[in-house]
């Protein structure tokens, strides 16, 4: 049963991870990044419910307050770098290339 | 057994404070509204003669002592301690350096009071003062120090203010290189003074690096290491007391201003050479290979500036010139192991050559900076005071008995023909009628016949009272300083030498009258010869002559200078410039820039991961989080 929720949860991160490496527009990456925060709590959700104790839901809900913090400060950053440039592609942002 | 006085370390520190007081005030004034030079003439003559007073305390105060026991001595505080080398700031007067420092501070005295005339209203008067009163203390520091190396600090103290001082007038380049040169020459010299007393050091110094200590434990040295530690030391003394082959600074040195000229590189400075040969004597008399080397290399160097001096035109060039030649009299005798003839030449010289200075100081200001004698002549008449002091000075350089100078170099060139080395003695005799002859051509020339500048002449005048009452006071010692060591021949009792005996190691020559009558007839034939030639050259009146063959060569000095420049200056400058542009840039520099080329090659392969996308960010962020994932559970096995 628990095999489930976490090849579930597996799953969920490594589509986050594809997006997050593949995908250039700013906000489908950004959105993959909350894809991965979120099988992460549905790990954590899972094995709380196994070992029976609150820990896992703690977690989960305190990622859930992260999440919705660094969206604020994510979206804010997004709309700068849009006003400078007009763009959301990430491959325009490339200044630290050596 | 030496006594402890703590005013003895009194004497080399107020000049200092002189030096200091009168240089910060300049610098603090200088900008706004200058001091008046009356108040630095004042503050910086008080100290040679506050200096003055204490030396001749000194003097009373050894005459006090036992013959055997004549040395005071003050240690001031502990220098430095490495290891066994433990160095005080200490200082000894013993009958050496006391009669050093009387006439040091005499004549540094009468110089200080004659420079607030000649140098009048001066830019920077108060400058002058205060490097004057510096080199006082350095030369006082040199004289009194209790071993070598305080005598060096006072050694190098000196060579400082004499270049500071000869290129005093900065305004023109000749000058600066000519303070250059004095001092560049002079490190060549110091080379061997540390040399000379490291291996002194190496030797004999665990015991106590003073005079006092060294002097007893001076047997324990090796025949060889006396001998290399005595020629490294006589090479220190060639090059401060302008001896072959580094005497070629100090004709340059008379760049500077006259009373400069006088004290620095006539009367003192220049014979701390002989003074320290004399106060290694302990050392010198067991090697007489050396000795004779330092009085050959002196005698040839009193012969070849005589040569110098007889075909000089400049007032000051002559004088140097003769300065140099009286020094290698002094080592002469001082080679000879006669070191109280090479002392007492020291003293006297320094009555007679300030004289001469100081009196062609106050031509040339008379003149209004002339100092060109086929400029000059008939001046007799117009500077009857400088006339007759400098007539005296030049009958003492020249040896006319009974004036100081005949006593001195007269007791060298007997002792030279007493202890048997008879080519010294025929070298030194032809030397003597030369002085004579130059100095005198020099008198005739300025002051006899008719005036060659007919306005020069016009508006020249006896400069202050001053400036002439210095004169008339060195003449009267020019004139008299000879009797204190007058020989048993005439019924004296060579005081100087009595007094001198407890500091030198010295052996008196016992020789009948009739060689010292011989030694005697012969000198003052010799004076006699070189003044007629003189007179019947000069004595009324003579055109500049136009050198040409052998007087032109010696006019200009043996072209020894330019055999310098293409034997040192310009092979030096060479390679100079090879190690600049070749070994520093490519053999130095090599290894250098090849880390540099290894560590940017390093970087640029780096360079390649960085491409500035955040998607391969994210890729290393997860190859590295996966890595230290499959770390953790490795290690949780």
């Amino acid at each position: 049963m628990i095999h489930d929720y976490l090849s579930l949860s597996i799953l969920l991160f490594c589509l986050g991870i594809l997006g997050v490496i593949s995908r250039r527009n700013v906000f489908t990456v950004f959105m993959s990044v909350e894809l991965m925060l979120n099988a992460a709590n549905l790990a954590f959700i899972a094995l709380a419910r196994l070992h029976e104790n609150m820990d896992g839901h703690v977690l989960a809900m305190l990622v859930m307050a992260v999440a919705a913090a660094e969206a604020a400060l994510a979206l804010a950053v997004v709309i700068l770098l849009h006003k400078h440039t007009g763009k959301v592609d990430t491959n325009v942002f490339s200044l630290l290339k050596g | 057994m030496a006594q402890n006085v703590s005013y003895l370390g009194m004497i080399p520190l107020l000049p200092l404070i002189g030096a200091a007081v009168v240089g910060i005030l300049h610098l603090a004034t200088c900008k706004k509204k200058r001091l008046p030079d009356q108040l630095y003439a004042v503050l910086a003559c008080s100290t040679p003669i506050l200096t003055f007073v204490l030396a001749v305390k000194v003097f009373f105060d050894l005459n006090g002592l036992p013959v055997d026991g004549r040395a005071l001595t003050h240690e001031v505080f502990t220098w430095f301690e490495v290891g066994e080398m433990n160095i005080s700031m200490g200082f000894l007067a013993d009958p050496l350096s006391s009669l050093m420092l009387l006439f040091v501070t005499f004549t540094a005295s009468l110089i200080h009071i004659y420079s607030i005339g000649y140098m009048a209203g001066d830019e920077s008067f108060a400058k002058f003062f205060a490097y004057l009163n510096l080199f006082l203390g350095s030369m006082l520091i040199l004289v009194l120090g209790n071993g070598p190396v305080v005598m060096f600090v006072g050694w190098e103290g000196v060579g400082l203010c004499s270049y500071l001082l000869i290129s005093y007038y900065s305004e023109d380049r000749s000058n600066v290189l000519a303070g250059n040169k004095a001092f560049i020459v002079n490190r060549i010299g110091d080379f061997g003074f540390v040399l000379g007393m490291a291996f002194l050091f190496w030797a004999i110094g665990d015991s106590g690096f003073d005079y006092i200590s060294l002097k007893t434990n001076a047997h324990m040295l090796a025949p060889a290491t006396v001998t290399l530690v005595c020629l490294l030391l006589f090479v220190g003394a060639t090059g401060k007391s302008a001896q072959i082959p580094l005497y070629v600074w100090l004709p340059d040195a008379m760049a500077g201003p006259t009373p400069v000229s006088a004290l620095i590189h006539a009367a003192t400075m220049v014979t701390a050479g002989v003074y320290m040969v004399a106060r290694f004597s302990f050392l010198y008399v067991h090697v007489p290979t050396v000795g004779l080397i330092v009085a050959w290399t002196g005698i040839l160097t009193a012969l070849v500036s005589a040569i110098y001096g007889m075909f000089q035109n400049d007032i000051k060039k002559v004088l140097a010139y003769s300065t140099v030649s009286q020094l290698g009299y002094m080592f002469a005798g001082v080679g000879l192991a006669a070191y109280s003839a090479g002392i007492f030449h020291v003293f006297t010289h320094a009555f007679f050559k300030a004289l001469l200075f100081l009196g062609a100081g106050s031509v040339i200001y008379a003149l209004h900076h002339e100092q060109n004698i086929w400029k000059m002549g008939g001046l007799k008449t117009k500077l009857p005071l400088t006339y007759k002091t400098m007539l005296i000075g030049s009958l003492a350089l020249a040896g006319c008995p009974p004036f100081s100078g005949f006593f001195s170099k007269d007791e060298i060139l007997y002792s030279a023909l007493a202890s048997g080395h008879t080519g010294i003695w025929v070298v030194g005799v032809l030397v003597a009628g030369m002085t004579a002859y130059y100095t005198f051509r020099m008198i005739f020339v300025v002051f006899h016949g008719s005036p060659r500048d007919a306005h020069a002449y016009e508006h020249a005048h006896e400069p202050p009272a001053v400036m002439t009452v210095p004169l008339v006071i060195l003449a009267i010692g020019a004139l008299f300083a000879g009797f204190l060591n007058l020989p048993s021949l005439f019924g004296g009792s060579q005081q100087v030498t009595h007094w001198l005996a407890p500091s030198l190691a010295e052996h008196a020559h016992e020789a009948s009258h009739s060689i010292e009558i011989i030694a005697i007839a012969a000198s003052v034939a010799a004076f006699a010869i070189g003044i007629f030639i003189a007179y019947r050259k000069f004595g009324k009146g003579a055109e500049e002559p136009v050198y040409s063959g052998f007087s032109s060569f010696a006019y200009h000095t043996f072209r020894i200078n330019e055999l310098y420049d293409v034997l040192f200056v310009r092979p030096y400058k060479a390679i100079g410039s090879a190690i600049g542009n070749l070994i520093d840039a490519h053999v130095t520099d090599g290894p250098v820039q090849l880390i540099v080329w290894f560590y940017r090659q390093f970087g640029s392969t780096f360079k390649l991961l960085q491409v500035g996308y955040v998607r391969v960010y994210a890729i290393y962020m997860i190859i590295g989080l996966s890595v230290m994932s499959y770390l953790l559970t490795q290690s949780f096995k």
